[in-house]
């Protein structure tokens, strides 16, 4: 029994000696046939790391968004019937209402938001500008790197300080410290009190291209067209406790909604609350879609790689029939013939598989250093990958491999 | 003491176009040990088909066919790889040697099937080629050798197993006069040494060399005896 898997086993040992003899006998052929699955390969992997790079990026935007956190806007909800053309609001009593009465809320931050122009030394952008609470700063997980974040005694004064973005910082003084000076914000001048932490990007979307004031300065200096009410905001965040209180504390902040703005029954409520869990899992669903397309249109390329090598290891056969015969007429079995058929197409296939997933790793770690997006190669995809490639090897050269078993010894000698 | 090689009214049919041709129509011989044979007859008489039968290549349409006193009918196609691989060494007009292959490595194939290790394979297949007289080329690939050393290194594959014998279908076919005697010189001293060969040819000079002839013609046997005036190449 041992004695019999041991003559099996270098059995094999012989078949990959013959393979790849003949695949040293036949370079340029060998690396040709070796490209197609090369390209698949790489394709494949490179697809899957890109579609996990995706999905590292959304888990990470998410984060930079705040964990637990309920985000409110004044828009009709589009989740209800369709039946009302109602323009929705929101107001600071609101958002008071709801941190008094739901539970398990840590902050609130209703905010404003437009669009402005920046002027300083001589230097001018555009960018959003926030307009915030204290609380702000602890319900989206913001940090100063430079001076100090907007405090209760700026809102209280309507004070004209702002705390600005990286991206603004370098676009209006360059590596000049900014804080302390003056920046003025649609002609109206402010003095930079702050330099807000880095949070990168998300979705092509830069995070510190932005600058943050009091709430009601915003209000009053720089917001074009007036909200309907002397309180009115745009969006507010509600950060939670943790995520059994998050999802309470929607329905909780729903219903106390529909209370203050007596929305009858059956009727769609003016605004909407939606949870980062529910962001999380949206763009979850879509980045795994996208992934999963990805790999199909990758796994199209494999594909054709595997073909192209059933097509060589078949050219091969006829190509070297006669060689097949003299092997035959030297002893070799049908189980020899068809062996060595499977390991070349199998080493071809692991060669390449090999090669293509060095590439795809030098284009990964490409990615990362020039276009800042992550493209992880697990070890997992890495062994996966050179299996796969070696099924394949298998799988497409196996009916060649079997076909050249089958012939008779003189018929393959008398071949030309 | 039986025979080496026993047939009985071995027949081998193709059927072309409707037409049945009877290549070999009931060829009944033995072969003992040790025995020199030189086959002739016409093109198309069906000395290759005999030969690919005894050599398992081929198998027949009717008859019987014993080897080493083994009825070869029923055998698996992995059984009469074993007698090819243990039991004969083929010589071919063409020599069938793989190309861009060493010398050493294409004496060793056969090696390869009989299961033994690399350094034994290489160890023998360089003996026999050193017996043979090409312990200097042992690195050449074909293309690097002259046809009469290209047969000669196909003579040390055939023998590389330590065959019972050697079957050789016009081995001189492709090589001048002085190169085929040299051939037919090692065959001579083989034989001398034991071995059974059978071969085919259409010279009369290089049938000398053996000591029995056999003439076929359509597929029949029509003379066997033994060849009157033996040549030798010994000095
Ligand atoms: N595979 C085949 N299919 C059909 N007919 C065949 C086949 N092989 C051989 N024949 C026919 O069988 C007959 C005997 O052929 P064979 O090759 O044995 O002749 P031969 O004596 O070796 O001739 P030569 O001296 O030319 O080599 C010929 O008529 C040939 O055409
Ligand atoms: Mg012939």
């Amino acid at each position: 029994m041992i004695q019999r898997a041991w003559r099996n086993l270098a059995g094999w040992g012989i078949n990959v000696a013959i393979a790849l003899t003949a695949l040293r006998v036949n370079l340029m052929r060998s690396i040709l046939t070796t490209l197609g699955v090369m390209i698949g390969v790489f394709s494949v992997i490179l697809a899957v790391a890109i579609g996990a790079g995706a999905q590292v990026s959304v888990t990470e935007s998410i984060g930079a968004l705040g964990a637990n956190m309920a985000i409110v806007v004044p828009q009709p909800d589009s989740d209800g019937p369709r039946q009302t053309t109602d323009r929705g609001r929101l107001t600071e009593r609101d958002i008071k209402a709801i941190a008094k009465q739901v539970p398990g809320i840590i902050a609130t931050a209703p905010q404003l938001r437009t669009r402005v122009q920046l002027v300083a030394s001589g230097r001018n952008a555009t960018t959003e500008v926030i307009g915030v609470t204290p609380d702000y700063a602890v319900v989206s997980n913001v940090n100063t790197d430079e001076g100090r974040f907007i405090e209760q005694g700026d809102v209280n004064a309507s004070s004209r300080v702002a705390v600005i973005g990286e991206t603004v910082a370098t676009k209006l003084f360059g590596t000049y410290d900014p804080v302390g000076e003056t920046v003025r914000i649609n002609r109206v001048p402010f003095k930079i009190i702050g330099l807000l932490e880095s949070k990168g990007s998300s979705f092509g979307n830069d995070n510190d291209d932005l600058v943050v004031v009091p709430l009601g300065t915003l209000r009053q200096r720089l917001l074009d067209t007036p909200a309907q009410g002397p309180d009115d905001i745009h969006i507010a965040f509600v950060g939670f406790d943790d995520e059994p209180s998050l999802i309470a504390g929607q329905k909780a902040i729903k219903k106390l909604l529909r209370e203050r703005y007596r929305v009858a029954k059956g009727k769609i409520n003016p605004f909407t609350v939606r949870t980062t869990t529910e962001i999380a899992e949206v763009t979850g669903q879509a980045t795994q879609i996208f992934q999963a397309l990805l790999v199909a249109i990758a796994s199209i390329s494999l594909l054709v790689g595997g073909i192209g090598i059933m097509n060589i290891m078949l050219v091969s056969v006829t190509e070297r029939t006669r060689e097949i015969g003299l092997r035959m007429a030297l002893g070799a079995k049908r189980a020899d013939i068809r062996n060595q058929f499977l390991v070349e197409a199998a080493v071809l296939c692991v060669i390449g598989g090999g090669i293509g997933l060095a590439l795809a790793k030098v284009a990964a770690l490409a990615f990362v250093a020039y276009a800042d997006f992550p493209a992880p190669i697990g070890f997992g995809v890495a062994v996966g990958a050179i299996l796969f490639s070696a099924i394949i090897g298998l799988a497409f050269g196996g009916w060649p491999a079997i076909r050249a078993s089958r012939l008779s010894p003189i018929e393959a000698l008398r071949s030309e | 003491m039986i025979p080496l090689l026993e047939t009985h009214a071995l027949i081998k049919d193709y059927v072309i176009g409707g037409e049945v041709l009877h290549a070999v129509n009931g060829v009944s011989l033995a072969i003992q040990r040790g025995e020199f044979v030189a086959i002739m007859g016409a093109s198309g008489s069906g000395k290759s088909t005999f030969m690919n039968m005894i050599g398992c290549l081929d198998t027949p349409t009717s008859g019987t066919l014993l080897l080493d006193g083994i009825d070869t009918k029923g055998l698996s196609s992995d059984e009469l790889a074993e007698i090819r691989n243990r039991k004969i060494g083929f010589v071919f007009q063409q020599f069938n040697l793989l190309p861009r292959t060493s010398a050493l490595d294409n004496v060793a194939v056969p090696l390869i099937y009989a299961g033994l290790d690399r350094v034994e394979r290489a160890r023998r297949a360089k003996a026999k080629l050193e017996a043979l007289g090409l312990g200097d080329r042992l690195a050449n690939s074909p293309a690097k050798l002259s046809g009469g050393q290209q047969q000669r290194v196909a003579i040390a594959r055939a023998l590389v197993t330590e065959p019972l014998m050697l079957l050789a279908d016009e081995p001189t076919g492709a090589l001048d006069t002085q190169t085929s005697n040299d051939i037919m010189g090692i065959f001579q001293a083989l034989n001398d040494q034991g071995i059974t060969i059978i071969l085919v040819t259409h010279e009369p000079d290089i049938a000398e060399y053996a000591e029995r002839r056999i003439l076929f013609r359509d597929g029949k046997v029509i003379e066997d005896g033994p060849v009157a005036k033996r040549r030798s190449a010994a000095p």
